[in-house]
């Protein structure tokens, strides 16, 4: 245990230490994010539908797509001089190495968004009435389900003549279930809709926000550990 | 043998087909889409069934036949799927006047297509090793197969515009839909049945020129 510790941080303050040095894609990131939340703010511009339902769109949009530029980053960085065979002879095991990078893409999306949610909060003139705890679990919950699937497939981006394209359908196909109780949750804190609802459609496939929070924390547990187990697959040579 | 298991399957949709037009004809004729819409429904989710067991036993025995099973199983389930949303939409326009709507089942069952095309066009960006293609297949196609529960679930115990409720009148109409299902079923089986075999045919002929 101490010894997985030892490697897992090892790996982790390795990768955050290059980008804060190189800083090769946290502006990126964050000029595109920022960039997402304007683009929809302009063509809000005239919705009928309250700014509150644009906020929430606009920042899953933004997390979605800034995710995947630090995803594909994770293991891009390995390819440069042959790194990545030096990381898999290292005698740690390949879980760690996805558990590490797991991690630095969560902190990367937590640092992204302490710039891009108050551009949120500015453009679209919402506000949480104080809920910020539940918020930033929901954020964090959010940052974690995004970062599983995208870590574990940046491992193969290289593989593909597409590159980016491919982890950019992989990850928003299968994150696709994920974002109905997230967007709901964002709803319910904004204030856009009702605590409880029922009858027909998605939010009342949701139901409450507890059941949100429940839902997002259920796919996190499921794929994140599904994720780690299967790392090793699609390390190997 | 596969020529027999296509032969019965399409004579059992023949036999189905005309079973739903005459005897087990349901009331406004529009609502008979459900002999084609709910089969394919069925056939689509197990499609999904066979890959997820090919993409484990590849994981686990590195054979290349599971790898074109999972992807023959893929194919299938991409065209049923695709069937299963076509007249999903056909209905939903006929009966409630809108191609789509946001609600639970009609969101599932498009991300149903969504992750047999992904599957399929993984299949096709990655060329360098056919061995790493296999697995990150393998790999996608247990992490894809996560979301299906979600799909089932939604089909049976959510709100929807679904009725699950939905009772036949006679005994000739559920009979139409299971010789259908029946028939569709076989036809999934042979196909991927058939495709399975293709792939085989495709990898061992190029093994031989490159050697």
């Amino acid at each position: 245990m101490n010894y997985f510790c030892e490697s897992l941080w090892a790996i982790f303050i390795k990768d955050i230490v290059t980008e804060f040095r190189s800083k090769q894609v946290l502006p990126t990131m964050i000029v595109l994010g920022m960039l997402i939340v304007w683009v929809m703010r302009i063509v809000s511009e005239s919705a009928s539908a309250g700014n509150a339902v644009m906020g929430a769109a606009a920042l899953w949009i933004s997390l979605l797509f800034s995710g995947l530029l630090t995803q594909e980053r994770s293991f891009a960085v390995e390819e440069h001089a042959d790194c990545m065979s030096g990381l898999l002879l290292a005698p740690v095991e390949p879980e760690t190495i996805y558990i590490a990078k797991l991690l630095v893409n969560i902190i990367m999306l937590c640092v992204f968004e302490i710039v891009v949610v108050p551009v949120v909060f500015l453009a679209f003139a919402v506000s949480v009435d104080g809920r910020w705890v539940e918020f930033i679990t929901v954020l964090l919950l959010g940052n974690i389900g995004i970062s599983s699937v995208g870590t574990l497939f940046s491992a193969v981006v290289g593989l593909a003549r597409t590159r980016g394209s491919l982890l950019s359908i992989i990850v928003l196909v299968i994150l696709m279930p994920m974002m109905i109780p997230a967007t709901f949750a964002l709803l319910q804190l904004f204030n856009a809709i009702p605590t409880e609802i029922s009858g027909i459609g998605t939010l009342a496939f949701v139901g409450s926000f507890d059941a949100a929070m429940g839902y997002m924390v259920a796919f996190d547990a499921v794929f994140v550990v599904a994720c780690w187990l299967l790392f090793g697959f699609i390390i190997k040579e | 043998m596969r020529r027999i298991l296509v032969f019965s399957a399409f004579a059992l949709l023949l036999l189905s087909t005309w079973m739903a037009l005459t005897l087990g004809q349901i009331a406004p004729v529009k609502r008979n889409i459900l002999y084609a819409h709910v089969p394919s429904s069925v056939c689509a989710l197990l499609c999904f069934v066979v890959l997820l067991i090919a993409s484990i036993c590849y994981l686990r025995t590195g054979k290349e036949v599971w790898d074109c099973v999972g992807a023959a199983s893929a194919e299938v389930g991409a065209v049923f799927a695709t069937i299963l949303n076509v007249t999903g939409m056909i209905f939903s326009r006929a009966e409630w006047n809108t191609w789509w709507t946001p609600s639970p089942r009609l969101i599932t069952a498009a991300i149903l297509w969504f992750l047999y095309v992904v599957y399929l066009i993984i299949r096709t960006s990655i060329s360098q090793s056919q061995r790493r293609k296999a697995r990150v297949c393998a790999v996608f196609g247990i992490i894809a197969f996560l979301d299906v529960p979600m799909v089932i679930i939604s089909a049976r115990f959510m709100p929807d515009i679904h009725r699950p409720d939905f009772s036949f009148n006679s005994p000739w109409q559920s009979a139409a839909l299971m010789l259908s299902m029946l028939a569709t079923v076989i036809l999934a089986a042979a196909l991927i049945w058939l495709k399975t075999d293709i792939l085989k045919n495709k990898t061992r002929l190029e093994e031989e020129t490159i050697f």
